[in-house]
Parts: structure tokens; sequence; C-alpha cells
């Protein structure tokens, strides 16, 4: 596993940011995300009444702490759908341009190679919180919350660590895309994934399912245990010792 | 007598239905260039997979450098260049930047990586299409792209399938004029191709390859090769048969 892996990560690293795939998804998680919860938000402010109803308990509350629980409502779904398209890309495409064959018989190991790019990924996904976190202060200073201040932090505090989890929930569609030699497999997990929380949460189970933990902590810290959001940090390393296993006993068989 | 380059005993690896590759024997030594000739499916990219660990054999052994495939460590991998059918171009990256990347991976130290990727452009002829991004390239500059990623770091093993795909004639004598080049210095080359003419340019050997079997080899000197080798699969249709 420690074969080269210093350099498998530079590699990785250098081909992630010159793709546009991961550069769409970082306007798109980090914009998307800004422009709908400013959308939503400003139309709670104007007292719309459809949108009040949708927002549930958020209704009640005002400035900062509105805006920042629209951003985790929205991150809960649409960071963990960029994510996981990404994650899909990053391994799939090897398989997808045929250029995984030029991985094999190389100084660096394969297992090396594929952690990497499960480093790469999750570094980027940080990435992502810290933009995603400026873009709803600028948002919420535009709305007119004024300057941020201890109020504030927070909701901004946990809409960042969600953005962080989401990341780790992405790694199981890493070892589809493996097994599927392709982008769809990976892409169709993630949808699954995000699909299985909405409906674990609305039968009430969804705090014991990683997919849903962080996003109903970030929501209602109390209503989580440290121990059902430690199961992220099990299913992650769980699913990234199956995609390296699985890279490192690879066969161009199919 | 030099390093054997590489060693196949007994290679076997059959696939569901029969097909793949059966009890084959190979020999590459420094500094020789081996051909292998067969007609599509006969089994030579099956072949080339397994003695570069993309598949796994039923049986048999394969020594690179006269270290055991199943136990090469990174200075072994580190003497091997390969392209099998897709070549490892990135096409969001430039040529350079595709360079750079197979040249880390192939252990090349970070400060020599510029060194060698220039040399590999000057060497392919790939200076018009250095900051070219590789999805723009055409088919036959992309395959010159990939073998400049797959020879950069001076491998004292190459293994290349069909590189000729794609290539416009300049393109085919440029390889040619490089593998020859190489072999001079010592360099083992294993090639498959199904432009026997271009073969026996270069090959100081010729196995010919007939469903998944070695079945004998062609004199690269001799007068009319095609026939030859079609008289070789032919009898070996016929000894097959019931």
């Amino acid at each position: 596993m420690n074969r080269l892996i210093g350099t498998a990560i530079a590699v990785e690293a250098r081909k992630l940011v010159a793709s546009r795939v991961a550069r769409y998804a970082t306007v798109l998680v980090v914009g998307g995300i800004a422009v709908m919860t400013a959308s939503i938000a400003a139309a709670a402010d104007a007292g719309n009444e459809q949108i009040l109803a949708q927002l549930g308990d958020l209704a009640d509350e005002d400035g900062w702490s509105r805006l920042a629980g629209i951003a985790i409502q929205i991150t809960s779904a649409a960071g963990l759908l960029g994510f996981g398209v990404v994650m899909a890309f990053v391994v799939g495409r090897e398989f997808a341009d045929g250029t995984i064959s030029g991985l094999f018989a190389l100084p660096v190991a394969r297992a090396a190679i594929a952690a990497a790019k499960l480093i790469v990924v999750l570094v980027w996904t940080a990435g992502v919180a810290v933009c995603l976190v400026i873009a709803i202060v600028a948002t919420g200073v535009i709305l007119g919350n004024g300057v941020p201040g201890t109020d504030a932090t927070d909701g901004l505090a946990r809409l960042f660590v969600l953005t962080v989890l989401s990341g780790p929930l992405a790694v199981p569609s890493a070892w589809a895309a493996t097994l599927g030699r392709g982008l769809l497999p990976g892409i169709t997990v993630t949808i699954g994934i995000i699909a299985s929380a909405q409906i674990l949460v609305v039968v009430g189970a969804g705090a014991w399912y990683p997919a849903a933990a962080p996003a109903l902590w970030a929501i209602d810290p109390p209503s989580v245990s440290a121990a059902q959001l430690g199961q992220v940090l099990v299913v992650t390393t769980a699913f990234g010792i199956a995609t390296t296993r699985s890279w490192a006993r690879l066969q161009l068989d199919r | 007598m030099g390093e054997c380059r590489l060693s196949v005993r007994g290679l076997c690896r059959v696939f569901p239905g029969g097909a793949g590759l059966h009890e084959t024997d190979l020999d590459v030594d420094e500094g020789e260039v081996h051909a292998l000739v067969g007609l599509n499916g006969a089994g030579k990219t099956t072949l080339m997979r397994l003695l570069l660990g993309m598949l796994r054999p039923d049986s048999g052994t394969v020594r690179i450098c006269g270290h055991d495939l199943c136990t090469a460590d990174p200075t072994i991998w580190a003497r091997v260049g390969h392209l099998v059918e897709h070549p490892l171009a990135y096409p969001e990256l430039d040529c350079r930047a595709n360079m750079t990347v197979a040249a880390r991976l192939q252990g090349v130290p970070t400060a020599q990586v510029a060194a060698v990727v220039d040399a590999a452009i000057e060497e392919l002829d790939l200076a018009a299409y250095e900051h070219v991004r590789a999805a723009v390239l055409s088919s036959g500059n992309r395959q010159r792209l990939g073998l400049a990623t797959a020879l950069a770091h001076d491998p004292d093993l190459i293994v290349l399938d069909e590189p000729t795909n794609a290539l416009d004639p300049r393109g085919v004598i440029v390889l040619r004029e490089l593998l020859l080049a190489r072999s001079r210095h010592g360099t083992g080359v294993l090639v498959s191709s199904h432009h026997l003419d271009e073969v026996a340019r270069i090959a100081d050997r010729i196995t010919v390859i007939n469903h998944g079997r070695a079945i004998g080899s062609l004199d690269p000197a001799g007068t009319d090769i095609e026939r030859a080798f079609f008289a070789m699969v032919h009898a070996a249709d016929e000894a097959c048969r019931p």
C-alpha cells in the first residue's frame, strides 16, 4: 500500500486539478447551493407562505440561523450528489478511457493509485466545504443579515462539518465504479445512497444510517449520538479498503 | 551472453469457452527485437496482458529481467515500458503533462523528469504538440503520445501491442528507428503486429501465434514471409481439425 503513495497522490492531484468535471462540480456544488439557499431565504424573508410551510421549524428562525439551516438542508443531498459524481469519475474514467492498462506494470502500486484517488477527492471536498461556507457568508451579507457574529458561527460550522463528512460518504461509489468498470455504476450507487437516506429519515431510522447521520446531526445535533456519527468513519474505512484491494487484485478480463 | 529480459514458460490462461493462451514459451534477450504475429483473436494481446500482470495465469511462469513476475518490486517495474491497447494519455492534460505524469509513475526521480520528457518529445517528434491537450490530438498523434509515455523512462524491456496502429508512414519510420536504436543499446523488445513486412524490417525473431499457441517461427530474412505465415497457420488449423 505504501509503494510510492506520495507519487500517486501528486499524479492524481494534477489530474483532478486539470479535469473539467471537478471544476464544474465545484462551481455547481458551491454556486448551486448558494443560489438555492439565497432564493429560499429571500422568499422566506418576504413572507412567502408556501416556502415557510416547507421550512418547518426553520420558519420560526431568522437571520443567519435560518440561512445556515436552509444551506444544511440543501447540502445534505446536493453535496453528496456532487461528490459522488466526482468520485465515480476519478475512478471510473480509467476504465472508460482505457487508461487502466497503462496503470499496470509500474513501480507505483495500483493499490497506492486507488488510495491516492480517494485521498485527493477527500481533500477536494474539504476545499469545497471552505468555499461553500464563504459563499453562504457572502449570501447572508448580500441578503442583509449583516456581518456574521457568534450567532452565525454555530450554523456555519455545522454546514462545514456536514460538507466535509459528505466526501467520505461518496467512497462506496469508488468501489462500485471499480467493480462495474466505469462511471455509471458509481453514479448509480451515489443516487441510491441519497434516495435510501431520504427514505430511512422519513421512517425514523436515519440516525443509524451512515449516509443520513451527518445531515441529521447538522440539522439537530442532540438527535444524533457520537456512535451514530462515527459510523461514517467505519463505512469510509471499509469501502476504502475494499476499493484499494479491488485495485490491487484487478484483472483486465472483461 | 546478455541478460534475458523476458522469459515465459508454460504460460496458460483459458477463458470460459476455451479461448485464451495455452502452454506458451517465449524469450526476449538483451538487445533483441522479438515480434509476435497472428490473426485477430490469436492470443497476442492475452499473452502481453499475462506477462504484464493484467491477467493472472492459470499456470506457468513469467520472469522479467530475471525476477519472477509475482514478486517483482518497483525497481523491476521501473525497467519495463509498455503500450497495450490504449495509450496512457489523459484527455484533459497536454502532451508534456501526460509525459510528466507517466514518467513519475514509472519511477523517474522528480529532478530528472523534465529532461526525460524533453528527450521523449524530441525522440517521438512531438514538439509541435507539446502544449496541446490529448483530447484534441488526432488518433495517430495520440498513439505517438502513448508511445512517448511508455518509452520515456528508457526501459530495459519494451512491450508494444500493435504499436503502428493509427500511425502515419512518418510515424511508423520514427517508431522503427527508435526501436532499432533502443535494441542496439541492449533493450529487449516484444512487439505484436499485423504488418508482416514491417515486422520483417525490425525483428530478430518472429513467433507465430495461432489459437492461443505459439505454433512456430518465421525467418525475418525470408523471401516470402507472408506465404510462409499463412502456410504455417493453415497447417496448424488442419492439424486441429478432427
